[in-house]
């Protein structure tokens, strides 16, 4: 029965990203601007206009241009259908090698950041929810009110002047690595990974130092909305029937609260999850405050540059990870609520 | 507990040892790093992808250099060439032909030695128009290098290297003019004609990219410059080792990381605290937050970075000069330099920049004037601004929102200015793509703000035919569609004068047209700034804003 589901969701979700990547191709054509001009910003001849135009295939009509993205028109060279995303008309690389250059550093980080902000927030959510009006509670109020109400680059930019710069706890804002560090080779792609698969403890000790700020300042932000959804959740199960029935039953305290964080959880994994999926691409002014050069920041300057294939292949992995959060999300659902049946 | 210790010693041998490589590393911070080392490639016109090339890649001529200047900076002495990869040359005026005797025991990074192969390989590419961007042939089209005409776009025949560029011997080459031009030494300063190491390009083509684009887009770029790449990372870092047997000596610095740091503010704090050495792209008040800092310097020059007023003469009423005037009049010149660029900028008298041969101040000026600026405007019949709301859409004053730090007091300044004059003016933030799109091909923006044109040709001539002559006879980025049959029929009387007294005095006549009738509206050159740590000598300022790693060494 599983099993069906999960291909049912998998089928739904090409169908999906399919509809999105012709919305897409089309959409960023209607974007006010013409991307060839940046070619030519040295040589604006009408010649060399055209020979960019060319060049780009932005010549031909825009269904075949759709035809060749696709991977339609093996004649006119490889397409999605090969699993080709194109070349960055930017710097020439192939988008799949830089998506997956930056891939990995969002998902390090995001990865690393809703990990600490579940330990902390969970169990401050927990405490409360189990003492409404206490200090915990009004603790939570305050920072809720005080952490959501500045943007996270002014965080960012706050926390590297006060532990780097005045404190001098935390490494340079100059990516994972020390710029005098030579890398371990890329197997995974993610830092401390590779490291560690090379055998190098002290690069990775340097990864995590580097990613001590940038995680702390996403926790900093995320901690909030999750506290009060795990909180609310948590308010919401202490004072159902079932957490009631416990209680006359006479089970401790402790067993009751676990109880009811395992009912409050599953609506707290949904808004974990929507957050996961929307911080692949908004995770960029902290990516851009630390240098972290991720899939984030790589959007932005795709979009700037009007780097059509390249704004393309973002959205696409972005979606596609995104689908396949959301299948997880629905699978931890049925793991944690015995009441959903697929 | 043995583990943490090992690791804890393993973690001190490595700080150490990065600490005794710092030695002699430099550590640049910039705003990106090359997005490609292809100069006819999609990334030629970033900057910083210009820093890469200039650095592995090498001219054949370059400029002689002045003493410091005031901030500690050398700068290019543009009436003096030296050669490079060029040890002596001779001009034949009958045949119009350079003859380039080439310098000998050249070597690059991977040991090949440079001759007459990789002079010819090098323009062969350029006229093969075979890159995304073919810088190489329109500067050999601008310096009047024979038979690299528009022809080569339409006509796959005319591609291949003809005659006009000959290998004489081994170590000799001679190059051929259609017409006298006085640009041809300066555009083979330009990195966009920087020559490459034939075997190793040969040797990374393939069939469908038979001259190495995307080796040089992604990989390296084959040359006989001071660097080699050690290792790139887009959008990340970019390492470079120093040529030990680079023919001018072996680079001090033998290693330059050059690392993203997206934020100036972070770029600023990072050189602060000693970590890096050498930091651009800072805002004017960063600037001016380090001087006087301890141990860091701030050099600058007044280079070819400007400011003005763009109107474009196909719009109403901007085709009609006495609005372009009373515009020019009412920009309160002294106001921007206090508050947008600290003091670092002066009024900006022409179309050219100041710094570069065959400027001249014109006698017509306009100075902040708004009483003169009324008068105009009534005298042009909109007495008060009355009537100019009509004109509301084209008073929206366009500038690069990317650059809202730097440009954001200055439109807010002239606006405010304007408008207590009477023009409707309204601000007009748009992305930087959308721009450039609509400057160069669109050719339809009103009015705007331009601090982004800098004429990497060091010569007024070159400046005169990119921005002011008409495109009929040949401009190439006219943006204001300025069209002065005058103007046109001067230039192209000076554009094959062979007498360099002769040129420069019509050089002059059009400059003093252009200030009659207002093709912009100048307002300020602006200085090129860095700041960098105190013990870093050698700064130097060349005319494509890209510093040179080899003019460096550390105190």
């Amino acid at each position: 029965m599983l099993t069906r589901y999960v291909i049912r969701r998998i089928a739904v979700g090409f169908v999906q990203l399919f509809f999105l990547i012709v919305v897409v191709f089309f959409l960023i054509r209607l974007l006010p601007a013409d991307p060839v001009s940046r070619f030519v910003g040295l040589n604006p001849s009408v010649e060399a206009y055209a020979l960019a135009e060319r060049n780009l295939g932005l010549d031909r009509p825009v269904m075949v241009q759709l035809g060749h993205y696709l991977g339609l028109l093996p004649s006119e060279g490889k397409g999605l259908l090969q699993g080709h995303l194109g070349t960055s008309w930017v710097t020439g690389s192939l988008v799949a090698t830089e998506i997956s250059r930056a891939l990995p550093v969002t998902l390090e980080l995001l990865t690393l950041a809703f990990f600490s902000a579940l330990l902390i927030s969970v169990p401050v959510g927990m405490i409360a929810a189990l003492r409404p009006g206490g200090w915990a509670d009004k603790g939570v109020f305050v920072y809720s009110l005080f952490a959501g109400s500045q943007p996270e680059f002014w965080w960012a930019l706050l926390f590297v002047h006060l532990f780097f710069f005045t404190l001098g706890v935390a490494p340079a804002p100059l990516g994972i690595l020390s710029p005098l560090t030579t890398a371990p080779p890329v197997v995974t792609g993610f830092v401390t990974v590779d490291s560690l698969l090379a055998g190098r403890p002290e690069v990775f000790l340097e990864a995590l130092h580097h990613f001590m700020l940038p995680v702390a300042t996403m926790v900093f932000i995320l901690s909030g909305p999750i506290i009060k959804m795990v909180r609310q959740n948590m308010v919401r199960a202490l004072s159902s029937d079932f957490v009631l029935y416990a209680r006359c039953a006479g089970l401790s305290r402790r067993r009751v609260a676990l109880y009811a964080l395992r009912a409050a959880m599953a609506p707290s994994i949904t808004i974990i999850g929507i957050l996961y999926g929307f911080m692949l691409g908004g995770a960029v002014l902290i990516e851009s405050v630390f240098s972290l050069g991720g899939l984030g920041q790589y959007a932005i300057r795709s979009i700037l540059a009007f780097d059509y294939p390249a704004i393309q292949g973002v959205i696409l992995v972005i979606t596609a990870i995104s689908l396949l959060v959301y299948l997880a999300l629905d699978l931890i659902h049925a793991f944690i609520d015995p009441r959903v049946t697929f | 507990m043995t583990t943490f210790k090992q690791i804890a010693q393993v973690s001190l041998i490595a700080i150490v040892s990065a600490t005794a490589a710092q030695a002699q590393d430099l550590l640049f911070l910039a705003e990106d790093v090359p997005a490609g080392l292809n100069y006819d490639g999609p990334a030629a016109a970033i900057p910083t992808s210009q820093t890469g090339m200039v650095n592995v890649m090498e001219p054949l001529f370059d400029y002689a250099t002045n003493p410091v200047n005031e901030t500690g900076l050398i700068t290019p002495d543009f009436n003096t060439f030296e050669g490079r990869l060029v040890e002596s040359w001779s001009f034949d005026e009958a045949t119009l032909t350079w003859t380039l005797n080439l310098r000998q025991g050249v070597k690059g990074c991977d040991g090949a030695t440079f001759n007459a192969d990789d002079v010819l390989y090098t323009f062969a590419r350029g006229k093969s128009v075979s890159g995304a961007a073919p810088i190489g042939w329109f500067l050999s089209n601008v310096g009047s290098i024979a038979n690299f005409t528009a022809d080569v776009f339409g006509d796959e025949s005319a591609r291949p290297l003809g005659d006009e560029v000959t290998k004489i011997d081994e170590f000799t080459v001679a190059i051929r003019q259609s017409e006298p031009n006085a640009l041809f030494l300066p555009v083979l300063t330009i990195f966009g004609l920087y020559m490459f190491d034939k075997e190793l390009m040969d040797a990374n083509s393939t069939a469908d990219d038979p001259w190495a684009h995307d080796y040089t887009n992604n990989v390296n770029v084959p040359s006989f410059g001071p660097y080699c790449v050690e290792s790139w990372t887009k959008d990340n870092e970019f390492i470079l080792s120093a040529n030990e047997d680079y023919y001018r000596g072996a680079p001090a610095i033998k290693r330059v990381v050059m690392k993203k740091v997206p934020q100036s503010s972070n770029r600023l704090v990072i050189l602060r605290s000693g970590q890096a050495q050498l930091v651009q792209a800072l805002t004017p008040r960063e600037y001016d937050s380090l001087k006087g800092a301890d141990g860091i310097s701030v050099g600058g020059v007044l280079g070819n970075e400007n400011l003005f007023v763009h109107m474009n003469f196909d719009v109403e009423p901007f085709d009609n000069p006495l609005i372009r005037k009373a515009v020019a009049l009412s920009i309160p010149t002294q106001l921007i330099i206090d508050i947008a660029y600290f003091g670092e900028a002066t009024a900006w008298k022409g179309h050219v920049p100041s710094s570069y041969p065959g400027y001249s101040e014109s006698a017509t000026q306009y100075d902040y004037d708004p009483d003169g600026a009324r008068a105009l405007l009534a005298e042009a019949g909109f007495p008060g601004g009355d009537g100019l709301d009509a004109y509301a859409e084209a008073f929206q004053l366009t500038y690069v929102s990317e650059k809202e730090t730097t440009l954001g007091p200055i439109v807010n300044a002239i606006s405010t200015a304007m408008r207590e004059i009477g023009f409707p003016v309204t601000l007009n933030p748009i992305p930087q793509t959308q721009y450039g799109d609509r400057q160069l091909v669109k050719r339809d923006l009103p009015f705007a703000v331009n601090d982004q044109e800098k004429p990497i040709g060091v010569d007024a001539g070159y400046a005169t035919q990119l921005f002011f002559v008409s495109p009929e006879s040949g401009g190439l980025n006219n943006m204001v569609n300025y069209r002065n049959v005058i103007l046109d029929e001067i230039w192209a009387k000076a554009r094959v004068e062979p007498d360099n007294a002769k040129r420069d005095a019509m050089l002059v006549e059009i400059q003093d047209i252009l200030m009659d009738d207002v093709v912009w509206a100048p307002i300020v050159e602006y200085t090129s700034q860095w700041a960098y740590s105190d013990n870093l000598k050698g700064m130097q300022w060349h005319p494509d804003n890209s510093i040179r790693f080899f003019d460096l060494s550390f105190e």
